[in-house]
């Protein structure tokens, strides 16, 4: 074997030589070593190589530096330099107000924004997860498919016979429970009001986990005639929510011969939670509903039904055996319903999570159902907080390195005492950590005191206290710190990076053209204009809906909902209204909206609106009739042989010549009608709707719902005080309640309305983040410029050709926003209005209108500074040294 | 500073230098140092001049010559750079002057 000089002598050599002698001193001494060995014996040799190499260890060999850089005598942390950093940091801050205030307010209003958006988004997703069976909680919904398979529709609401026929079919479904809105007049006293109640089978506490304060959840439902009260019902109705065992009488709304009914209050239940789709003051038990006991029509919906799965069940398989019980069930059913009424459509049930519900549009939580959401809400208001957020820390970088050039001496002097690059990485990092933290605290009181109108405007009820839940304060920590590192992060890489022999000597010039800090003011600035236009469109279509002419006059007029009104009723009613010269006349209508479908030309089936009213009708809201006429006391026919029909529907119909033509009602005994005139289409739905066909009718059969009552213009006091006189004394058992119907028609447009909200509210905030940035910059460019606008002075330059001087720098980047957002801002817009039917044209004017905007908010910040700095005495400039 | 001082054996080390007939490095200076001196002398002390020879610019050294029984690592040739030529041709000047003014019969073995 050949020998080898000893290994601890060379491991010696390598830990304490000069790196770069190492290779040649050591191959010096293997190379003589190597000749050693042939002439002594190794022993001898190695000796010998050690001790040569032991003589190596001397001053003039060894490494001037340790192997592993400073760290072992001096941590990248020390406490001394960590109260030096605090020090600085603090003084910096305090000798900057306008900096600290504008990077902090800016970052507290984007963290805020964010905290706010995430609260809602959480709750938005936390929908009916409280229940102890969530996972376990399906819907039993529809889809609808045409002969050929294409589908058709789908819903989410079933009848009366799914639920016991599917738990009977199906062994994994545990149990089932039907839940029907309906409304209830209920006494209170003396005063009788109509409440919106629950009808539900009596396993309604037991699938679902809503705590009972008092009573037994699994009998509450049993017996008829009992009832569940919310806390907040009981103390309305008894003073106090220990209300088991006492009376409350109710009476259906809708049915005139229904006398009042008393029931035994059985249970009294904690209010729902704010996060559930299902919210109830009264719920009964499911057969007390007149009607609720035929349990073998398939083919009418009107409730939700919702099952219980047992734990691991396939929902696959579960679905197709429930539609296996369905086909042999509704046998029958299909073939009379295919003969009667010619339905051809196949009929699939399927199972929808309940958590599923909320934010789902195509089989959203409705029918007694509350709060169903768009995800699209979640989605817009992310992105504004997202749009905040990255404004503001835009806001922070540019800032800090437009400032930077102040602390470039210090930046130097740190380094050559010896601070590593590392280290003041950690220190811009650790001071950015700081106005990040001062900005987390001042979020957190921002979003206190915003909450209640935010909650306001999204129709919720969150509080601060959600905060308490592990994910939320997750997010909401990796949300501080994305933002100190974001803000933090190129700053300290690019002050950190200064060579400190130019910045000692004063010949630091900002390297470059700065495109940085360009490209980040055209970033925000597009975001900004992109919120202005939207917030312009947004309100101008809001304004187009809200002031379009509906083709009716709908001022003064009020409605009053009054069920079954008969037509003798409605003769006493209008007889007594118009005795007050205030009122000017009344209508009755049916209630709600009628469709249905009639055969026209023969065996052509139409759908459309149907309405019931009077003579008065038409002419009282003003529409007016293009041909033929409108139904009159002097054609004692006109009720049971004479329609009146829309534009639209003779369009439908393809008729030339509508005066005449035969509507026929064939499944109700073949009740044929003659079209007696024909009205100008007025928008009788909300104009997110396109008017559909429409037919009146006067058929004694149907009944009345509500008057139309027209008062003269400035007395609705009067007016409202007989009306409701009158109502009294004739209808003394019914819920009393008007609207004015122009109110009520503005009241459709309440999605609008919201997303005008969220726009005004993110470009607000957004402008408002970039201009006090905008401002920062503005005010540290006046200052780096002072000697030059000095000299410019002396050399005879105007104030107003200083100040275009220090603005066109900043309004040119503004206007180059413009051509990032136009076309964006464009399409996204484009695409919304294409959900209405009415809308307005995207003008030329609100992009101006926009770009004017930003402009002057851009000017006005930059100015101000700029008008300072110009008007400035230039000896002080130029003294100053 | 016009001229180098230069210590009794770095005068030595680059007079060896000057004089190897091949490339000079570390291990051949070495023994050719002992054997015109007849001194037995450590290789550190041998490098460590050559080093601060190199850092006051009298030599110049590249790398080069990796061979096996050197364990692949290679050697540092060194070469008398214009300052080392100049300096040895001053020493040596500087001592013809002295040489030539010593008086006559002053210079004698008694």
């Amino acid at each position: 074997m050949k020998a080898a000089p000893p290994r601890w002598a060379d491991r010696l050599l390598e830990l304490f030589l000069e790196p770069h002698l190492l290779e040649d001193v050591q191959g010096d001494l293997y190379e003589v070593f190597s000749r050693r060995v042939g002439e002594v014996e190794p022993g001898r040799a190695r000796r010998e190589y050690a001790l040569a190499a032991l003589n190596y260890l001397s001053p003039f060999f060894l490494r001037r530096k340790p192997k592993y850089e400073l760290q072992a005598s001096q941590p990248l942390l020390s406490l001394t330099m960590l109260r030096n950093y605090l020090k600085i940091a603090f003084r910096t801050l305090a000798h900057n107000k306008a900096y600290s205030i504008i990077n902090v307010v800016g970052l507290s209003i984007g963290l805020g924004a964010a905290m706010l958006i995430l609260l809602y988004t959480k709750d938005e997703v936390s929908y009916d997860r409280f229940h102890r069976n969530t996972d376990q909680i399906y819907r039993i919904v529809l889809r609808t498919y045409t002969a050929a398979g294409v589908p058709e529709g789908q819903g989410g609401n079933t009848g009366a016979v799914q639920g016991p026929k599917f738990k009977a079919g199906v062994p994994d479904i545990r149990s089932f429970v039907r839940y029907r809105e309906h409304r209830n007049d209920l006494k209170l006293g003396n005063e009788i009001v109509s409440q919106s109640v629950f009808y539900a089978d009596t396993s309604f506490f037991n699938l679902f986990s809503f705590p009972l304060i008092h009573g037994n959840p699994v009998t509450a439902l049993q017996k008829p005639q009992s009832v569940v009260l919310s806390e907040e019902m009981a103390a309305k109705a008894f003073g106090t929510t220990d209300a088991l065992g006492k009376i409350l009488f109710l009476k259906d709304s809708y049915n005139s011969e229904s006398p009042f009914k008393p029931y035994t209050v059985t249970a009294v239940a904690r209010k729902a939670p704010q996060n559930s789709s299902i919210k109830f003051d009264i719920v009964m038990p499911y057969y007390d509903k007149e009607g609720n006991n035929d349990e073998t029509d398939w083919f009418s919906t009107f409730q939700n039904t919702f099952v219980l799965l047992r734990p691991g069940s396939d929902l696959r398989a579960v679905e197709a055996r429930m539609n296996r019980v369905y086909q042999a069930d509704a046998r029958e059913q299909m073939k009379m319903v295919a003969e009667k009424y010619g339905l051809t459509q196949k009929r699939v049930y399927a199972l929808q999570p309940l958590t599923d519900m909320h934010l789902n549009p195509d089989l959203p939580a409705d029918n007694g159902l509350v709060d169903n959401s768009n995800p699209m809400f979640s989605y817009i208001l992310s992105g504004i907080a997202l749009f905040i957020l990255l404004i503001a820390c835009i806001n922070f970088v540019n800032l800090t390195i437009a400032r930077s050039l102040k602390r470039a001496k210090e930046i130097g002097v740190r380094k050559v005492v010896g601070g590593g690059r590392s280290q003041l990485i950690l220190q811009f990092l650790g001071e950015s950590y700081l106005l990040s933290f001062g900005a987390f605290a001042l979020a957190l009181v921002l979003v206190q005191l915003v909450l209640p109108t935010f909650n306001q405007v999204s129709n919720k009820a969150l509080a601060l206290s959600y905060l308490f839940d592990f994910r939320l304060v997750t997010a909401y920590l990796s949300l501080f710190f994305l933002t100190g590192l974001l803000a933090g992060f190129y700053p300290a890489l690019v002050l950190s990076g200064f060579n400190p022999v130019e910045t000692l000597y004063s010949r630091f010039r900002f390297s470059g053209k700065n495109y940085l800090q360009k490209s980040l003011v055209v970033l925000q600035f597009s975001l900004a204009s992109f919120l202005i236009i939207a917030t312009l469109t947004v309100t101008s279509q809001f304004n187009y809906l809200t002031s379009k002419d509906l083709g009716y006059d709908d001022r003064n007029l009020i409605t009053v909902v009054k069920s079954n009104l008969t037509r003798p009723e409605a003769k006493l009613l209008r007889e007594q209204l118009v005795n007050n010269p205030a009122i000017a006349g009344m209508a009755a209508k049916n209630q709600g909206r009628w469709g249905t479908v009639a055969k026209i030309n023969g065996e052509t089936q139409i759908e459309f609106t149907y309405e019931t009213v009077d003579e008065a009708y038409l002419p009282m809201l003003k529409i007016p009739i293009l041909k033929g006429r409108n139904f009159s006391p002097d054609f004692p026919s006109d009720s049971s042989q004479s329609v009146i029909v829309n534009e639209s529907f003779v369009k439908k119909a393809g008729w030339k010549n509508p005066i005449g033509q035969q509507v026929n009602f064939w499944y109700n005994n073949n009740e044929k009608y003659r079209i007696i005139g024909v009205v100008k289409d007025y928008h009788f739905l909300p104009l997110n709707e396109e008017i559909r066909p429409q037919l009146f009718t006067m058929r004694p059969g149907n009944s009345f719902g509500m008057a139309y009552i027209k008062i003269k213009p400035g007395t609705e006091t009067a007016s409202l005080n007989h009306i409701e006189a009158v109502y009294k004394k004739l209808f003394p058992i019914n819920p009393y309640a008007y609207k004015f119907k122009d109110e009520d028609n503005r009241q459709s447009y309440e999605a609008v309305e919201k997303w005008r909200q969220i726009m005004l509210f993110g470009a607000v905030l957004t402008i408002f983040i970039s201009a006090i940035g905008l401002f920062g910059l503005a005010t540290l460019s006046a200052e780096r410029r002072f000697k030059e606008i000095g000299i410019r002075k002396v050399l005879g330059a105007s104030v107003s050709s200083i100040v275009r001087l220090l603005s066109s720098d900043f309004l040119k980047l503004v206007g180059g926003s413009f051509v990032l957002a136009f076309p964006v801002a464009w399409y996204a817009l484009n695409r919304w209005l294409e959900n209405f039917p009415y809308r307005i044209d995207q003008s030329a004017w609100t992009f101006l209108g926009a770009a004017g905007i930003a402009l002057l908010i851009a000017l006005f910040t930059v100015s101000f500074q700029a008008v300072r700095a110009a008007v400035s005495n230039p000896v002080k400039s130029l003294k100053a040294e | 500073m016009r001229r180098a001082f230069l210590g009794e054996f770095e005068e030595i080390v680059l007079l060896v230098v000057a004089a190897c007939p091949s490339e000079a490095y570390g291990v051949t200076i070495w023994e050719d140092v002992q054997q015109q001196t007849g001194r037995s002398i450590t290789m550190s002390a041998v490098h460590a001049t050559l080093y601060r020879l190199e850092e006051k610019g009298f030599l110049s050294s590249v790398m080069g010559g990796a061979t096996a029984e050197r364990g692949g690592r290679r050697k540092r040739f060194f070469t008398l750079t214009n300052a080392g030529v100049r300096a040895l041709q001053d020493i040596q000047e500087v001592r013809a002057r002295l040489w030539q003014a010593i008086p006559p019969g002053k210079f004698q073995l008694t």
